[in-house]
């Protein structure tokens, strides 16, 4: 009976607080869609928004026409050839790159293919003669100039892609040059040299364990990232709550009444509890339906029910444990409010919520795993990327309820220490 | 025949980095039945003695009994058989009176419908059943003492702790709640009281004890201590043995 009026009491409470709801429901669902449709669309803007590339072919010769032709059948460019009615120039298109109107520049100088011919030439002439000495002939770069404001992921991508049409060009032009020149050598003429694939390829595959079929993807990825930080925002509303009860005084009011002090606290935590399971189905069910509206792929569970459910609760209390002790050393609501919610996002981003920890320095990936939304974040994936069983979670489930023994016990022992003085 | 509620002997308590003790080796019994007032300027030591006999401080020494039950060993014996209204309103301004009330009658163990019904009884009796829906941030100053005073009557107590129940309320709230709280104590209810104001300590208290200094001056009925130290008001009482100087 007397739980069930401090359920009651925590209840109201946490209702009456809309403010406190707003930030502990829509935030975080508004965060994990707009957060994975981002990512998303970053992925796909070198596929679908086409990258705006000025091309300045003055070799117009055999190699120049072949890479412009590439360029333009990639579809990844949007490739423009002059600006305007005027002539391009190589410092014109660099300029025209430098103010930001176009992302990428590229130059293939004069006589690039005239060079490579000859240079060609003289090797079968030298293959014919048995002549050992190697040839070298000059070197003519194909530039490639690059917006200043261009992210240094992005431009390597752009630059590896360029790299790769350049070399498979070159490749298919010396091969031409080489059956012209032995043709005009020798007394039978050979065939062109076809090769339909490419005979090494690169096939790029997620690893996994055992029989996963789950896909990676921003999804997969954002939903349980966005929930710990979503549940780790209640710290919030529920230091909020202990102390306007503090300040108001029916703290003091329930300690005199016939209320064990974990009875208090009980409550309060299994309350919150229900807010942090109810903010994680709500993510999971934005997951698998409302984000593929938008044209997300769908999240995937997992196939271990009871490693989602340990990961859930374990990450759950520590946020709980999180928010009580704020709430029982903070000395105002405000103070409380700003500690926490800053706490809360330094640990996020150190623990790999926005940036995932294997791209931090090697400082920073160390101290990532003193974040206790690092341990979450890590089970999680655990699950939803690794396809792991609760035994794969166990490690970061009892990191995470270690946590929460560990605040709860000293909140609880700091509140006592400070009411018997 | 006449029974100690409360017996209080030698307590001491002093509050940590403090060098004069709050209360000093004061002893003291209040009887069942009685309005029992607890005087004294600021910083006296009353709040700290109504503390601790809640159970809300601890205290460096002496034996305290509420109802033949340890204060320092069976605190959870004595938490059912009192009531305490602090000094500030200690409800929640969020939810309604109605909702405070079910929230502390519920934690006190009382059953719905017995908890409903005493709802009712005092809602009436303080003037409140109207308004009972009302949000508690709606309601005026002398409505929350009332609401605050109600919440510590819920559970009928055998002793009443009350921190200065009437501060900064009209003269027809004030009324009220005196009133009533007469009317409760004549029912069985000890009430323990302190404030400021002494003409309505003079009128409302069957005892007193004025304290200073964590110690108590004097000690008796209202009237008979007027009469015995050539005053004509508690309040002159009050100067009188206490000095004029503010206190901090």
């Amino acid at each position: 009976m007397k739980i069930k009026a401090l359920l009651y009491k925590d209840f109201l409470l946490l209702i009456r607080d809309r403010a406190g709801l707003a930030i502990m429901f829509l935030m975080p669902l508004a965060l994990v869609m707009i957060m994975a449709y981002l990512q998303d669309s970053a992925f796909n803007t070198i596929n679908e928004s086409r990258v705006p590339l000025l091309l300045l072919n003055a070799d117009r010769d055999s190699l120049g026409n072949a890479v412009e032709q590439n360029i333009v059948a990639t579809n990844i460019f949007d490739v423009h050839t002059k600006i305007g009615n005027d002539s391009l120039t190589e410092a014109t298109l660099e300029r025209a790159v430098a103010r930001g109107d176009y992302q990428i520049g590229v130059v293939i100088p004069q006589n690039t293919t005239k060079n490579i011919r000859r240079g060609v030439q003289m090797s079968i002439l030298n293959a014919f003669n048995y002549t050992q000495e190697p040839i070298t002939f000059d070197t003519l770069s194909i530039i490639v100039y690059i917006d200043p404001t261009t992210k240094t992921s992005f431009r390597a991508t752009l630059t590896s892609a360029m790299r790769e049409y350049a070399t498979a060009i070159q490749s298919d032009f010396v091969n031409r040059e080489i059956i012209a020149t032995v043709n005009r050598i020798v007394a039978f003429p050979i065939g062109d040299i076809r090769i339909n694939n490419n005979p090494v390829r690169i096939l790029e595959q997620y690893a996994q364990l055992d029989e996963s079929r789950i896909i990676p993807n921003s999804v997969q990825h954002n939903v349980p990232a966005w929930g710990m930080f979503a549940i780790f925002f209640i710290v919030i509303s529920l230091s909020g709550n202990i102390i306007k009860e503090r300040e108001d005084g029916s703290f003091t009011r329930l300690l005199t009444m016939p209320c064990p002090y974990w009875q208090y606290v009980l409550g309060k935590m299994i309350t919150y509890l229900c807010v942090c399971l109810l903010q994680l189905t709500l993510m999971f069910i934005m997951g698998i339906y409302v984000l593929p509206l938008l044209g997300l792929p769908a999240l995937a569970l997992g196939h271990s029910w009871l490693a989602l459910v340990l990961m859930s609760l374990s990450a759950s209390l520590a946020a709980i444990g999180y928010g009580i002790i704020i709430g029982k050393i903070s000395v105002s609501n405000q103070q409380a409010a700003i500690f926490g919610a800053i706490s809360v996002v330094i640990l996020a981003a150190v623990g790999g919520v926005w940036i995932p920890t294997f791209v931090m320095p090697q400082t920073m990936q160390t101290v990532s795993k003193l974040s206790p939304l690092n341990w979450g974040l890590s089970g999680f994936y655990d699950i939803f990327v690794r396809d792991g069983n609760w035994m794969s979670v166990l490690p970061e489930s009892a990191a995470l309820l270690l946590f929460f023994i560990v605040c709860t016990s000293v909140a609880v022992i700091y509140d006592k220490r400070k009411r018997d003085n | 025949m006449k029974m100690d509620i409360i017996e209080i002997k030698n307590l001491y308590k002093v509050y940590s980095g403090n060098a004069q003790p709050a209360v000093n080796n004061l002893s003291l019994t209040i009887e069942k039945g009685e309005i029992f007032g607890l005087l004294g300027p600021n910083g006296a030591g009353k709040t700290t003695i109504i503390n601790i006999l809640c159970g809300l401080r601890r205290f460096n020494s002496g034996e305290l009994h509420i109802c033949n039950y340890s204060v320092r060993d069976e605190i959870e014996k004595i938490k059912p058989l009192i009531g305490v209204v602090p000094q500030d309103i200690a409800l929640y301004p969020s939810l309604t009176a109605c909702e405070n009330l079910k929230i502390f009658g519920g934690i006190y163990g009382l059953k719905k419908r017995d908890l409903n019904e005493r709802m009712d009884e005092l809602l009436n009796l303080f003037g409140l059943e109207k308004s009972k829906n009302r949000y508690l941030s709606k309601y005026s100053g002398g409505m929350k003492r009332r609401v605050n005073l109600i919440a510590g009557l819920l559970h009928r107590p055998q002793l009443l702790f009350l921190d200065e129940p009437t501060v900064g309320i009209d003269v027809q709230s004030r009324h009220v709640i005196l009133d009533n709280l007469k009317e409760i104590n004549k029912a069985g209810t000890t009430i323990v009281y302190t404030s400021h104001h002494l003409g309505e300590a003079e009128r409302f208290c069957t005892a007193i004890a004025l304290i200073d200094d964590g110690q108590i001056i004097c000690q008796g009925e209202p009237k008979q201590l007027i009469a015995q130290n050539n005053v004509e008001t508690l309040e002159e009482l009050f100067l009188q043995k206490t000095d004029k100087k503010p206190r901090d």
